[in-house]
């Protein structure tokens, strides 16, 4: 819990806490290991911490938006999520969500600006 | 990957899976090796890698999610409104009871009246004290258990309305459709009449947990007190030989009885749930009774003997009186008394759902 922090911090940690789900969905399309993933969405900017990662990918497993399933081919096992197709739909329904969310809020900042 | 390393990584994995419920750990565990491998990888070392990841106990919390707590916000107003009426009614008169017992017991060896004073009050606190304790932590174990038991049932019945709503969501296309909460889902607000008053509650928790608190811990206050030359003499009422029988069975029906008051504290109004409580409780407190009344050796077997000697040189009006003591008829007594109660509460509930019940349909 990040409430002992300084309010900013802690402000900011809730701000990307509503994002970090349909962050996760789009990048899940193809199948991607737990660490891949980390990596990629740090390298876009959206940085996101393991211990958070991991337990939300499970739960999201648990929802039905994910699947996942263990390669034990290369060097070592790796545990594979892949959206669902219910993931997908839910994802293209967050996704109109987070448009006009963000196109509001564009509107909002700009007007107080001015 | 060095031994130390090996070592640090495994003592991780043993600190947040021990932590989960047995079926998630193997899985649990073989996903964060691969993690922390992977970080291990990409950081330079183990111990980076699990710097980075933090107090295994915040992981495990973590992956178990939300539901963490014994009893939540929306019974935790009932639960310590309930648990400070039953703390007093248990600790004060046991403490009272077993300081006074603890004095009798003591004095009568006593000749001279300062080690009457001393020995007396000091074995007397001791067993209040000692005896107050074991009151007050079990009425504390009891009323924990039942909230934390309609806690549980709850979230139970929660978590299959949830799964019923995604599969339900599961089968509809048009999101349109989806049950969507309008002001027509609002219960009405119950009938004036059909209010349970947290007075009337706590009437009952009190008669309940005094009764329960006075015969789990002092059974030898409920006796015939006899002066005698040497000081006094108790002859119990009960059987106090075959306590360890009869306690489990008497000490169920008393939680029973606490249970259906917590649900009708919990309701605030007559309803289904309280009338069905109602009738499970009452009817498992008329069995329980009849087996403790009929079946089980509840009577002190040598009352009458006991307090024929004992009444040998003194006997009195009332002494005389109890003298006619009959076991089995006090016994039918009191069991049409339970009956009786039971019978009479249980209509009243019934009466009172089905008239005034908010959730009637």
């Amino acid at each position: 819990m990040g409430e002992e922090k300084d309010p900013l911090s802690a402000l900011v940690l809730e701000l990307r806490r509503g994002t970090l789900v349909l962050s996760v969905l789009s990048r899940l399309a193809a199948p991607k290991y737990g660490y891949a993933l980390v990596q990629d969405l740090e390298e876009h900017g959206v940085p996101i911490d393991a211990n958070t990662l991991y337990p939300l990918l499970r739960r999201l497993e648990g929802q039905g938006l994910l699947e996942s399933r263990w390669e034990t081919d290369g060097p070592k096992p790796r545990k594979y999520y892949c959206r669902t197709s219910f993931g997908t739909e839910i994802y293209g329904a967050l996704r109109r969500q987070w448009a006009e969310l963000s196109a509001g809020m564009q509107q909002l900042l700009k007007e107080e600006e001015s | 990957m060095t031994a130390h390393e090996r070592d640090l990584m495994e003592r991780y994995l043993y600190q947040v899976t021990r932590r989960l419920p047995r079926g998630q750990r193997e899985e649990v565990r073989r996903e964060l090796e691969e993690l922390i491998t992977d970080m291990a990888e990409a950081k330079g070392s183990i111990e980076a890698a699990l710097t980075e990841l933090g107090d295994p106990a915040e992981m495990a919390r973590r992956y178990a999610g939300a539901q963490r707590c014994l009893i939540s916000a929306e019974y935790y107003d009932s639960y310590v409104w309930l648990m400070r009426i039953v703390l007093v009614c248990s600790i004060i008169p046991v403490f009272a009871v077993s300081l006074w017992t603890g004095v009798i017991a003591a004095v009568p060896a006593q000749t001279n009246i300062v080690g009457m004073t001393v020995i007396g009050m000091s074995a007397g606190l001791t067993n209040a004290f000692v005896s107050a304790a074991q009151a007050g932590l079990s009425a504390f174990g009891a009323v924990t258990l039942v909230f934390a038991v309609i806690e549980r049932q709850k979230v139970k019945l929660d978590l299959e309305k949830e799964k019923k709503w995604s599969v339900g969501e599961l089968e509809r296309e048009s999101r349109a459709a989806r049950p969507r909460w309008t002001p027509a889902f609002l219960s009405p607000v119950p009938d004036k009449r059909a209010v349970i008053s947290r007075a009337d509650s706590a009437v009952g928790v009190v008669f309940i947990v005094l009764f329960c608190a006075l015969l789990l811990f002092s059974p030898q206050f409920f006796a015939a007190i006899v002066a005698q030359d040497d000081g006094v003499a108790f002859i119990p009422l009960f059987n106090l030989a075959q306590w360890n029988v009869i306690l489990p069975v008497f000490a169920l029906s008393m939680l029973l009885s606490l249970a259906d008051e917590i649900v009708r504290l919990v309701a605030g109004y007559y309803c289904k749930i309280v009338m069905a409580s109602s009738i499970v409780c009452n009817l498992s407190v008329i069995v329980l009774s009849a087996v403790l009344l009929k079946a089980m050796p509840l009577w002190n077997p040598n009352f009458s003997l006991q307090l024929e000697l004992a009444l040998d040189e003194n006997l009195t009006g009332a002494g005389g009186l109890l003298l006619h003591w009959d076991a089995g008829a006090v016994s039918n007594a009191i069991l049409a008394l339970i009956v009786l109660i039971a019978a009479l509460e249980t209509g009243v509930t019934i009466y009172k759902t089905l008239r005034y019940g908010a959730d009637k349909t």
